[in-house]
């Protein structure tokens, strides 16, 4: 080892360790000493870079970049450097330059083929692994090659018919490798998609004939999915049935999927074209009933079978009786009621008549027992689920629906006596029946509109949690309700008790963070939901840093298999709805938080385009929340979204609309500039034709759908900005600077500037909308004041009002410049432009000032003892007692006025910042 | 009952009913990536008939010589479904893909001392305690359980490569060992 090798060791220990300073001074030291290393240099950019000191890097990296070295660890080091950068391009350069110049390195050619992948370049990773094989005679890469083809050939741009061409080359690679493809499952796997989809069923079922195939399909799940897909593709139903029954028979295999194949050689599915085979079904039933009646109670594979078999032969054409099917059902019931997804087994099978339907729920009358133990209470359970969602509509109102949930509630309290011995990391046995009553609260609430049943419902669900400490789909239900109430404190309490990690962030979030600004105190210097967004947000840069590198492991570790499902993680991921919902709501609380100038125009600006240009994926969880509401009714879920509208993808694109053209506006930013202001790659566009069009032209297209998920405030608000927009269009053309030229501004006077200044437009009057909208929200609001309304309501229309005055900010921050007024002759526009800020800052003012009153009532116990007397049909001295409710009461009061005068003083402080302004 | 089917990388996108449970950890992305990206066939998953997630089976190969075998690094069941036997069904799918392709000498897991209900699954699927490994889970310090909260016991079972069944003992629960021992 050299004396230099070991004093990079340090270095390196110290990047390790997350020493990233200590490892730049070490660096710094060496370079004194070698100052033309390489090496040293590429690491100690690395140290910077990872110690955020990007502009310090970005010269050394460049330095480094541009001696085309070959040598390993500076390679690595750069490319770590790089990938931080999200400069991918960049190492497929480099690693590429350094293959050309060491063609025989197989080591650079690995990375040399990573690079593309990383970049989802498979088109030359593919041609790069074909001559790598050829060159170093190793199998795998002819496999990586075969790879590349198909992801190629999967890639959305690739033409139809070169996916084919595609496909018959990975054939040919796999027909001409020396080794047979059986040597591994995974490339078996491989060959085996190949042939599925070039329809080479007879090569296909050679392979799968073989004793070493039919071994390999034995134990390989995914191979074995593969040879079930060829097998029906080829029409083998009765084949794949006759299989199936030999596995249930012999190997005691109770694999759903066996299950339904047997019933798909009866009922084959329609894309299949084949006609159902009416001979088929008694023998199939006779089947299924012999492994029913030998699993009893210990399986429900064949029962189960039996009911989709009548179920299937209904829909296909009434062959079957219906009392065959209520007869089962019925069976079923008796045979696993004590368990817990018996319900969910049932559900799909109960679209009955209402005859039918009232024989069901009067059978399931008859099974309620007294509650001895807990297979009692599970069965119990499933009798009131089921019963529930069978509920017809005429038997919907608010008083029935209270009326059962006072049942509900009653079993719930016997129930819990079973549950007593049980330590806190147990569910509490009887907790889905106080879900129910929660959930018939809130069906009452949403009948009726009457707040008193959701305060019951958040009482009752806060006492079951209190017994069941672990259970946490009633944390969920009282997040929702919470947000209802205005009291969004306590839902972040819940929510942080949810112990949310890593991927869970992306998927579970907009529990907390949906539309979030309205509860964000940001304006007051409380940063507590900023803060959330930012933290949740770093599972997007885990996995744009890490997930690729994996892919690179299942490569080297040749789990073919599992790439696809790799990258489509990483793209899900990357461009997840979620993380561009947060990032929305982040700079919608910015807006409210720090001053409105360039730094953050700019900044936002481009990543709001940049968004605006990915096609999303909705990674959002919402079937976590249980639901138990009855057939035809909407989702618990559905019935407790804020302002009873989903923000997801439209919602994300009107907001983007109206940011990026409030900033385009106020922005100098040119398109020269903005690139260097880039620090990574430009993510790849969307092949959406939309995104083919003029920025300009996005902007203004409207979209009904997409309009549909805003409230009516929110629309109002959009409408509002676009023709503010539109109507100070003009004014900014001509007043912005001209573009840069090689970085330097062009002074003005000179070229196009001065011709700009002759085609000022005459000043147009304030569009009435722009003044209107004040006037229209704010009697909104005084109206929801006077009517019961939930409080969220109230924050929803002052957060929105508060939004308008920060748009208004930015649309006219560049006529604050008295010498752009002046060069322009703006001065009329200006003093227009001080009547609607003047009318927007006493709009904000005077809802803020009440909203701050409302918020005082809160804090009275008067308020307290209206939510205990509004809760006390459930209150019960032996359950949910008066002493408990008032505690609930006193935490949602002081919630409701932190958030309702935190707001409301938010508002004022922002009326007066801008007022004066 | 149930449809089996390997895990992937999306499943993690789903797993909330599993994974919001007191006892399941959610790790990183890495840690299910990594597991994906070796033993894809050690990974599988139960779903229900319409498409749920039940619950999950995360396992590696390791060991040199008559060590080599299988490992489950996580069991877990949604509580909606539990009491039904999906345990059992994956246990078991583990412990042949490590019988027959990785030719494994014996499947272990470790387990909380304090966690009877869990050991006395284990014992009824064939499993028997090895060892009692010191401090494993020792990172949440002496809880109510004193000793038994934070040690484990590391429990195995022979596969058909063993039929000596030279990979367990009698004694197991008295044979003390540290952490370090055995990481």
């Amino acid at each position: 080892m050299s004396a230099l090798d070991r004093q990079l060791r340090p270095i390196y220990d110290a990047l390790d360790m997350g020493s990233h300073k200590s490892a730049v001074v070490s660096c710094n030291k060496l370079i004194k000493r070698y100052p033309n290393n390489l090496l040293l240099k590429a690491l100690k950019s690395l140290g910077l870079v990872r110690s955020q000191k990007i502009e310090e890097a970005l010269p050394l990296l460049e330095e480094v970049l541009a001696a085309k070295t070959t040598d390993d660890a500076t390679l690595t080091a750069l490319m770590h450097v790089l990938r931080l950068l999200g400069r991918n391009q960049d190492i497929v350069s480099m690693f590429e330059n350094a293959y050309k110049q060491q063609p025989q390195n197989e080591d650079l050619g690995v990375q040399t083929f990573f690079a593309y992948a990383r970049t989802g370049n498979w088109k030359v990773a593919q041609q790069i692994a074909t001559r790598m094989h050829k060159q170093f005679q190793e199998d795998r890469y002819l496999y990586w090659s075969v790879v590349g083809a198909l992801l190629q050939a999967n890639d959305l741009a690739t033409p139809p018919e070169m996916r084919t061409l595609l496909y018959k080359l990975a054939h040919r690679q796999v027909a001409s490798s020396p080794s047979p493809s059986y040597l591994s499952a995974e490339r078996f796997y491989l060959h085996l998609s190949i042939l599925q989809e070039l329809q080479l069923y007879d090569e296909a079922n050679k392979l799968l004939e073989s004793e070493i195939g039919k071994s390999i399909c034995s134990t390989s799940l995914p191979c074995n999915y593969l040879r079930r897909q060829i097998w029906r593709a080829r029409g083998l139903y009765k084949e794949e049935a006759e299989r199936a029954k030999d596995l249930i028979l012999e190997k005691n295999d109770r694999n759903w999927l066996e299950f339904l194949s047997i019933i798909d050689a009866a009922f084959p599915p329609k894309e299949s074209g084949q006609e159902p085979v009416t001979d088929a079904i008694p023998e199939t039933r006779d089947f299924f009933n012999k492994i029913a009646e030998t699993d009893g109670v210990k399986d429900r594979s064949g029962l189960l079978a039996l009911i989709e078999l009548e179920h299937r032969a209904r829909v296909a054409g009434g062959t079957s009786d219906i009392t065959v099917l209520k007869a089962l059902l019925q069976k079923y019931f008796v045979l696993h009621s004590e368990k817990a997804c018996c319900f969910e087994d049932l559900k799909p099978y109960l679209d009955l008549s209402d005859a039918d339907r009232d024989e069901w729920t009067t059978f399931l009358d008859s099974q309620r027992s007294t509650l001895e133990s807990a297979t009692d209470l599970r069965c119990l359970i499933n009798v009131h689920k089921l019963q529930r969602f069978s509920l017809p509509a005429s038997k919907l109102t608010a008083e029935l629906e209270s009326g059962r949930a006072a049942s509900y509630i009653r079993d719930y309290k016997e129930g819990l006596r079973l549950g007593l011995e049980l330590p806190e990391t147990e569910l509490q046995l009887a907790d889905d029946l106080a879900i129910l009553a929660g959930q018939a609260l809130v069906n009452a609430w949403y009948l009726s509109k009457e707040q008193a049943y959701l305060l019951q419902a958040v009482a009752l669900l806060e006492f079951t949690l209190s017994k069941s400490k672990v259970a946490y789909s009633v944390r969920l239900m009282l997040i929702r309700l919470y947000r209802l109430l205005g009291a969004p404190t306590l839902a972040l309490n819940h929510y942080r008790a949810l112990n949310i990690k890593h991927v869970q962030n992306d998927t579970l979030s907009h529990f907390a963070l949906s539309r979030a600004t309205t509860f964000s105190l940001a304006s007051t210097g409380d940063i507590t939901y900023s803060s959330e967004c930012l933290e949740t947000s770093q599972v997007y840069l885990s996995n744009s840093n890490e997930t690729s590198e994996f892919i690179t492991r299942a490569f080297h570790g040749e789990r073919y298999s599992q790439i696809p499902n790799f990258i489509e993680f990483e793209e899900r991921l990357e461009n997840s709805l979620q993380r561009d919902l947060v990032k929305m709501e982040h700079v919608r609380m910015r807006m409210i938080h720090e001053p409105i100038v360039s730094d953050l125009i700019d900044m936002e600006f481009i990543e709001l385009k940049i968004i605006l240009d990915r096609y999303h994926f909705d990674n959002r969880d919402f079937d976590i929340m249980p639901n138990y509401q009855p057939n035809g009714q909407p989702s618990f879920e559905v019935q407790t979204r804020l302002f009873g509208r989903n923000a997801g993808l439209g919602w994300l694109r009107v907001y983007l609309k109206m940011f990026i053209r409030a900033f385009q506006h106020a922005s100098d930013l040119d398109d020269a500039t903005e690139d260097k202001l880039l620090i990574g790659d430009r993510p790849k566009k969307s092949s959406d034709p939309e995104n083919q069009l003029p920025l300009v032209e996005r902007l203004n297209k409207r979209n009904l759908e997409e309009e549909s998920e805003l409230t009516e405030q929110e629309l109002k608000l959009f409408e509002w900005a676009l023709t503010l927009a539109d109507w100070l269009e003009p004014y900014h053309n001509v007043a912005r600077p001209p573009p840069t030229v090689d970085g330097q501004k062009t002074s003005n006077g000179e070229t196009g500037s001065s011709a700009r200044k002759d085609d000022a437009p005459p000043v147009r009057s304030t569009p009435d909308l722009v003044v209107r909208f004040f006037d229209d929200v704010q009697s909104e609001f005084e109206a929801s004041v006077g009517r019961d309304c939930l409080p969220s309501e109230l924050l929803h229309i002052v957060t929105i009002i508060q939004e308008a005055v920060t748009l208004l900010v930015a649309e006219t921050v560049r006529f604050k410049s008295t010498s752009v007024v002046k060069i322009h002759k703006l001065s009329q526009l200006v003093q227009s432009l001080k009547e609607v800020r003047t009318k927007a800052c006493v709009s904000l003012k005077e809802t803020s000032e009440s909203l701050v009153k409302s918020g005082e009532n809160y804090g009275t116990a008067d308020s307290r003892k209206a939510f205990v007397d509004a809760c006390s049909p459930i209150i019960d001295d032996d359950l949910v007692h008066h002493d408990f409710v008032l505690n609930i009461a006193k935490n949602v009061c002081d919630s409701r006025k932190k958030t309702l005068e935190g707001v409301g003083k938010g508002g004022l402080k922002i009326s007066s910042a801008y007022d004066k302004a | 009952m149930s449809v089996i089917r390997p895990m992937q990388a999306t499943d993690m996108l789903k797993f909330n009913n599993i994974n919001l449970d007191v006892w399941t950890e959610t790790y990183g992305i890495n840690f299910y990536l990594a597991y994906l990206s070796r033993w894809p066939d050690l990974c599988c998953v139960q779903e229900s008939p319409s498409g749920r997630m039940m619950g999950y089976v995360m396992g590696k190969a390791e060991g040199l010589s008559t060590e080599w075998h299988g490992h489950v690094t996580a069991l877990s069941v949604a509580p909606e479904y539990r009491r039904m036997g999906l345990s059992r069904a994956l246990m078991s799918r583990l412990e042949h893909v490590s019988d027959e392709m990785y030719k494994g000498f014996f499947v272990d897991l470790y387990v909380r001392c304090t966690n009877s209900v869990a050991i006395e699954m284990y014992e009824g699927f064939g499993y028997s305690v090895y060892r009692r490994v010191r401090e494993y889970y020792g990172n949440l310090g002496i809880g109510k359980g004193g000793r038994d909260e934070e040690d484990a016991f590391d429990m195995r079972k022979p596969l058909s490569r063993d039929p000596m069944r030279r990979s367990v003992r009698l004694n197991g629960r008295d044979v003390l060992v540290s952490a370090q021992e055995v990481s």
